[in-house]
């Protein structure tokens, strides 16, 4: 049996469906995401495994117990808010050491948890300080410490970045990964950055409208997409209207050019709309002829140089295609308006 | 060779605009003027007055008389009545008030409730004088609305010792703008205890009883503070409830003061300077108190 057991749990609010139906098993020591846009449910299917939400059926089984009707400080089970939640009023140490105290655990194991603690997130010199003297980052570090301080059984985490800047969210996801891997703690992170989703995940639970879209592993997600929402939602899509679908052969035509595309998992998972796309990545394409790539047609409409990537927007018959390119130092970037010859191969795309 | 790939810094100060000088043009301070006029006219002069004629005799002499006075018995009686009907009903009202309010806001009371409740407050909390004096006569007094139901139904108030016109009745009649002034000046504080907070705490292990302990009561202790010492100078100085309520029955020192400017037997005005003057000292004295609470507790805000 798994560690965590989420199972059936629904919620309404009055009337509004927040959570339908939603099953999820997590292994102990697993790093599971919740990935969805505003309003999907993540965060309420969150804070039902936290106890401040409660289910309108379901049930949420944490190490073989049954929590769903417990009191949230009867879980063990640790938070950290998107807009960290430290108390005012209180140091670093003692934010970090309040669910030890209300614990009434001595106060000498107190201040040698704490000390962990701020080793593990590298702010020794800030105990005494008070949350109002630290940046987002370090304050977000700090809730972090506190949530483990206590040793919880899972660590939930409410879109913990979101309020922080890019380069900071870069760095600290990169902390909260290695803070995780060296306790072993299984985890729930709620994000609607597909990024983080993606780098630091063991496996993601893709959600829109209150249902489970797919869960996968990241790569899982990326590259076998089962429906269009997951598809489009995760990584750009270039989604191209083609005729003369044949999904036996895995053949169709894309501006009257035969595209080949890949059919193995066509019939098991993915449904074929009533209007035929073709779905592919802008990383597939390349420039120029190849054998045994798909080989089409189109003009330059729009350059983008982005650093490591150039992106360019390319008409193939009526759609407009984003192209993704890895800069080369070498290379010599088409210019608006040229015609060029775009390959990819048959293996990365598939009908929708 | 190549040229330098790393362009020079912008020079930002070239660039943005200027910043405001501290003390802007006159137009600004004209928008302030009023507040400053008055506070001149009714604060500075009057304290001023107030000092200068504390030292003076009836004839305007200089004396040290009226403030050796202040030291007689039923003075110094006024001024402990008064100091007592001030915190009984601070606290009082605060209690109530912050209870109140409590309910409307964490509580989870329909939201109409609260509507219901600030309006009374901002009414009720300027309610007083005459008026309010009035409405307590004719709902507890003697032969008050009440009164007379509660006596039909087997209870006579007066008869267990309850009466309008002692310290307790005062301080009842006071406890109703007590009570909504602070349900109107702790209700933004509590709206601000924001609702991670308590449920960080619950996560973390907390009882409810906790959370407000350790983390929502001292987060709150500065605006209960602030609060306390304003009911507390909102009863210190209040007159004609007490006047028109008791007709001076109950010795306070707004009343002392009163007979001694505009009384007919009692007229001393250099003593009821002195009297205002003490009042001003017990004031200063409560307000030293809780600025120095006030700092103790609000350590961790941003300086």
């Amino acid at each position: 049996m798994s560690f965590l057991s989420i199972s059936n749990v629904s919620k309404i609010f009055g009337g509004v469906v927040a959570v339908e139906d939603f099953n999820l098993e997590i292994e102990k020591g697993e790093f599971v995401s919740f990935l969805g846009p505003s309003g999907c449910g993540k965060t309420t299917t969150l804070r039902m495994v936290a106890g401040f939400e409660l289910p309108t059926s379901g049930e949420v089984v944490l190490d073989g117990e049954n929590i769903t009707y417990k009191s949230p400080n009867q879980r063990n089970v640790g938070m950290v808010f998107q807009s960290y939640a430290l108390f005012p009023n209180m140091t670093v140490a003692q934010n970090i050491g309040f669910g030890l105290q209300v614990r009434k655990t001595p106060a000498e194991e107190i201040r040698k948890t704490v000390d962990e603690m701020l080793g593990l997130i590298h702010l020794e010199k800030h105990a005494e300080k008070y949350p109002f003297q630290l940046s987002g980052g370090q304050q977000q570090r700090v809730a972090l410490a506190r949530a483990l301080a206590i040793n919880p059984r899972v660590l939930l985490l409410d879109e913990p970045l979101s309020a922080l800047d890019a380069k900071i969210r870069v760095e600290l996801r990169q902390e909260i990964r290695r803070i995780q891997q060296t306790m072993g703690i299984t985890t729930i992170y709620v994000t609607h950055d597909q990024e983080e989703a993606l780098s630091l995940s063991d496996r993601i639970v893709v959600m829109s409208q209150g249902h489970m879209e797919q869960v996968g592993t990241p790569s899982e997600i990326y590259n076998h997409p089962t429906t269009e929402f997951v598809a489009s939602f995760v990584g750009q899509l270039n989604l191209l209207p083609v005729t003369e679908v044949n999904v036996q052969n895995g053949t169709c035509k894309l501006n009257g050019q035969l595209v080949r595309f890949d059919h193995s998992e066509q019939s098991e998972q993915r449904q074929i709309s009533a209007k035929p796309r073709l779905a592919i990545r802008p990383e597939e394409f390349q420039f120029g002829q190849a054998e045994a790539r798909n080989v089409v047609l189109g003009r330059v409409e729009v350059v983008m140089f982005l650093g490591a990537v150039v992106r360019l927007r390319v008409r193939i018959g009526e759609a407009l295609v984003s192209v993704d390119l890895f800069n080369e130092r070498t290379m010599i970037l088409p210019r608006v308006g040229d015609d060029v010859t775009v390959n990819f191969p048959a293996h990365a795309c598939w009908i929708m | 060779m190549s040229s330098n790939s790393f362009s020079k810094p912008v020079d930002t100060k070239r660039d943005a605009p200027k910043a405001r000088p501290a003390l802007s043009g006159w137009r600004d301070w004209l928008g302030v003027a009023p507040f400053f006029l008055f506070v001149f006219l009714f604060i500075v002069l009057p304290s001023f007055r107030l000092l200068i004629g504390s030292f003076q005799d009836v004839d305007g002499n200089f004396t040290l008389k009226n403030f050796a006075d202040l030291m007689d018995p039923s003075i110094l009686g006024a001024y402990w009545v008064t100091i007592r009907i001030s915190l009984a009903t601070a606290f009082g009202g605060g209690l109530l008030g912050f209870l109140m309010a409590y309910a409307v806001t964490v509580g989870g009371l329909p939201r109409w409730v609260r509507s219901a409740l600030l309006t009374f407050s901002g009414v009720a909390s300027n309610f007083a004088g005459v008026p309010l004096a009035f409405a307590f006569i004719t709902t507890l007094g003697r032969v008050g609305m009440v009164t007379v139901f509660l006596k039909l139904i087997g209870v006579d108030l007066y008869d267990k010792g309850f009466s309008l016109y002692s310290f307790w009745g005062l301080s009842l009649t006071y406890m109703y703008f007590q009570f909504p002034l602070m349900v109107l000046t702790i209700t933004p504080a509590l709206d601000g205890l924001r609702r991670e907070w308590r449920e960080a705490a619950e996560n973390l292990g907390a009882t409810p009883f906790e959370y407000w302990v350790k983390v929502a009561l001292p987060i709150l202790t500065p605006s209960i503070l602030g609060t306390m010492i304003l009911l507390f100078g909102n009863a210190f100085g209040a007159y004609a409830t007490a006047l028109s309520l008791t007709g001076g029955f109950i010795n306070l020192i707004t009343i002392l003061i009163g007979s001694q400017i505009k009384g007919d037997v009692l007229h001393n005005v250099g003593l009821g300077y002195a009297l205002a003057f003490g009042m001003v000292v017990v004031m200063g004295v409560m307000m030293t108190l809780y600025y120095f609470l006030r700092r103790r507790s609000e350590r961790w805000l941003k300086q």
